[in-house]
């Protein structure tokens, strides 16, 4: 991972080396003795740098030179500037904000104020340059439907008008031709960039009121008829009311300038036009040009009134006044742009268009539109660190975000605190607090966490055990992964949190022992021997298993004579004796009142074991003299049911009893016949 | 002599300095260089030429310098004169010098001494 890159810029050797000295651990220090220097590396190389600490007394050029000229040449937008200096007349410090200094921080400095300062900085930017680039992105895609909308429903008038289709993008390619030479002529319009492409797209709506005009008059050959004509006249209107209509987006610049076009672009210079009969700049701008458009299109077009006029005929119509009357700067506009206009509109015209939209994204992008919006999401940004970092604080949780590529962690105060690490971290993986606090392998088992998600599964949550302060804890593991939104995504940045669940773990652990333990002689019960029983099968298939179910012999009377109490101790004694008796890895349990399981696990023959255990389990308890009947059972195949190995041990058992108690009986398949 | 030391007999607030820096490696290293500062010098020649721009330049760093690393004593004397200065007063300057001459000559003494004791 690059280090971040930071510029000092300071006269005195010794005041350079002090900061450098400070953030030499995580950041990439370059210097400059004097502004003039500065200025210089900052010519060739600006875009290394992440941030500027800068000096104001200077020889040469100052501190104030060197924002002066950042400014000029709009770097100060891009690249955080702190000021550092002795100079504590707030006039200085105003004026290196003015300046646009995005901090100051007063000689002689604190070496964690530095610190958290650039730190701060430097992540600031970073998240503000994201931001400006989805809203941009945004705003292009905003721009791209629109423009997908206005040329369907333009294209809609054009069918039923039976037009080539080809005159909605002549207007708007001519429009745009006679906008731009126009403010290159004169300032007494004040257009910016942003309605210039809003009158543009706008243009292409100027016949949508043709939708209200009856398909015989719109498409007649020939003349019309001073009735017919006075039905065509009211397409301006019917345009503009439709665009009126649209009560929600009455205020939206696009529908605005559209509704001038609609209404005003059959209006004249000389105030003979229609609806309104305005005159000379009462017309909208927009309306003026979008009119001459059209009016230069209809000419060397062919209609089904007439034939095609050539682009000469047609400009030389136009600007004796053959064909309507104009602002005379528009038509001397139309003679500046004439051979471009006609050059352009032989071409594929579509083709322009495409090519001129992908500029329009591009000017859309960088226009101030897109910074009041960053500001607003900044703000509600802002708003939303607020309220997480207030729910943090009353959470005993260690949360944390970690970025990717900038390879920073922040951490919420209560962990920061937890772990004894500052809040903002860059380059967590080399922190020797952190290898300390979580063990040195922390970061490539984080590492290993991270590649068990993917865009579909972004989420992965696990309980560790991890020795936070030394001491070994469970930790519930929640973490979320945020990707990249491209073709092939990465990992932007994790979100998650530790969350201290030792007590409920080790309560629920041993909850759960309990449930499969017999309370009485602590062995397993039948539902633990069950589920111990899968897992070893499955753990070990290859060894040899053998199943022996035993009962005391004459446990009732025993119990009868000598109490429940001493029931009790039986069955404890037997308990005992049976792990004794047995290896770690064979398997005991208390199935019932009396009755007990043991599962061998063993190599050569299991007879001698067999013989061995019966031996051990018998033998007096106080006046009882305790002996057992066991049947025994070995596994044949693989896998072979449990509940049917012990159906047959349970009969060898009842042999053995039946054969006259205190003895063993191995399974064999004439058992199965009595 | 300790680093201490040197400080009380500069003058300086050793204290200060250490909560800022939080190292004594940084101090003591930073304390050594400022000897080698060619700001003093600068004054001095600025003064004698008559070049009120430099001779501000010099004095301010100066100021800075101390500021750093806590030298009160030479800060006081030297913050003075660098206000003179900023105003363009060269006649006002002189009479404010041998006061900067002085606490500066005790300062590089102090740190002399300190130095030897860091070869030896």
């Amino acid at each position: 991972m690059q280090k971040e890159r930071i510029l000092i810029v300071d006269d005195s050797e010794m005041n350079r080396s002090i900061l450098a000295d400070m953030l030499n651990d995580e950041f990439e220090c370059e210097e400059a003795e004097d502004g003039e220097r500065a200025l210089g590396i900052l010519r060739t190389s600006a875009g290394k740098f992440s941030l500027v600490l800068l000096d104001i007394v200077m020889p040469k050029k100052d501190g104030f030179d060197v924002l002066a000229e950042m400014n000029r040449t709009g770097l100060i937008e891009d690249l955080p500037v702190i000021m550092v200096s002795a100079e504590t007349a707030s006039a200085q410090i105003e004026r290196a904000y003015e300046l646009g200094a995005t901090d100051f921080i007063m000689r002689p400095f604190d070496a964690s104020i530095v610190h958290r300062r650039v730190v701060n900085t430097i992540f600031l930017y970073a998240k503000q340059r994201k931001l400006v680039g989805i809203i941009e992105s945004q705003i292009a895609e905003k721009e791209r439907s629109s423009s997908m909308m206005v040329d369907i429903l333009s294209h809609i008038v054009e069918f039923r008008n039976g037009e080539s289709g080809q005159h909605i993008l002549h207007v708007r390619t001519i429009t745009d031709f006679l906008l731009r030479a126009l403010i290159r002529k004169t300032d007494r319009y004040l257009l910016t960039e942003a309605e210039i492409s809003v009158i543009g797209m706008a243009s292409a709506l100027h016949d949508i009121g043709k939708i209200g005009i009856d398909d015989k008059i719109l498409n007649k050959p020939g003349k019309l008829t001073d009735e017919e004509f006075a039905a065509m006249k009211q397409h301006s209107l019917i345009g503009a009311n439709m665009l009126e209509s649209l009560a929600e987006h009455r205020e939206d610049p696009l529908v605005k300038c559209a509704y001038e076009i609609c209404r005003w672009h059959h209006e004249r210079w000389d105030g003979r036009g229609y609806p309104d009969g305005l005159k000379g700049d009462e017309i909208p701008i927009s309306a003026q040009i979008v009119a001459l458009a059209d009016v230069y299109d209809a000419l060397t077009s062919e209609r089904v009134y007439k034939p095609p006029f050539s682009p000469e005929q047609a400009k030389e119509m136009i600007l004796t006044g053959k064909c309507g009357a104009f602002n005379p700067l528009l038509l001397e506009c139309l003679s500046d742009e004439f051979d471009r206009i006609r050059e352009m509109l032989s071409k594929n015209v579509s083709e322009k268009a495409a090519k001129r939209e992908i500029r329009n994204f591009a000017d859309a992008a960088i226009h101030a539109k897109g910074a009041s919006a960053s500001e607003r999401t900044l703000k509600l940004l802002d708003y939303e660190r607020m309220k997480f970092n207030f729910y943090a604080e009353l959470t005993e949780e260690i949360q944390f975000e970690y970025n990717v590529p900038e390879d920073f962690l922040k951490m919420s105060s209560w962990g920061a605190k937890k772990l004894g690490i500052p809040q903002e971290l860059f380059h967590p993986a080399t922190n020797p607090k952190l290898s300390e606090q979580l063990g040195e392998n922390w970061f490539s088992g984080l590492g290993a966490f991270l590649k068990k998600m993917s865009p579909a599964r972004p989420e992965f949550r696990r309980e560790c055990m991890l020795a936070v302060g030394g001491e070994h804890r469970w930790y519930d593991v929640i973490m979320r992964s945020i990707w990249t939104d491209d073709a092939s995504p990465s990992i932007e940045s994790v979100i998650g949190k530790l969350v201290d669940v030792h007590d409920t773990h080790v309560a629920m652990s041993e909850l759960k022992e309990k449930s499969i333990r017999d309370p009485l002689t602590g062995l397993l019960n039948r539902e633990g021997t069950g589920e111990e029983l899968i897992r070893k099968f499955e753990k070990f298939p290859e060894k040899k298993y053998a199943v022996a179910v035993f009962d005391v012999d004459s446990f009732k009377s025993a119990n009868d004579v000598y109490g429940h109490l001493f029931g009790d101790k039986v069955l404890c004694e037997v308990s005992e004796r049976l792990v004794h008796s047995t290896r770690v890895h064979d398997l005991c349990a208390r199935i019932g009142g009396d009755e007990f399981l043991i599962v061998f696990e063993y190599d050569a023959d299991i007879h001698p074991i067999i013989a061995r255990v019966f031996r051990s389990l018998c033998g007096p308890v106080g006046e009882f003299d305790l002996t057992v009947s066991m049947g025994v059972v070995e596994m044949t195949e693989k896998g072979q049911d449990f509940t049917e190995l012990f159906r047959r041990a349970d009969l060898a058992l009842y042999a053995a009893k039946n054969g006259g108690k205190a003895s063993y009986r191995f399974y064999d398949e004439s058992l199965e016949e009595e | 002599m300790t680093i201490r030391e040197c400080y009380d007999a500069l003058g300086g607030n050793y204290d200060d300095v250490m909560g800022r820096l939080r190292s004594e490696r940084l101090v003591q290293k930073f304390v050594l260089k400022f000897c080698s500062d060619g700001s003093f010098d600068l004054l001095l020649r600025s003064l004698e030429e008559g070049n009120v721009q430099e001779a501000f330049r010099a004095a301010h760093t100066i100021k800075g310098m101390c500021q750093n690393l806590s030298f009160t004593r030479l800060e006081r004397s030297a913050t003075a004169i660098t206000e003179v200065l900023r105003g363009g007063d060269l006649a006002g300057a002189a009479p404010l010098l041998p006061a900067v001459r002085e606490d500066y000559e005790v300062t590089v003494r102090a740190i002399s001494e300190f130095a030897e004791n860091v070869q030896a």
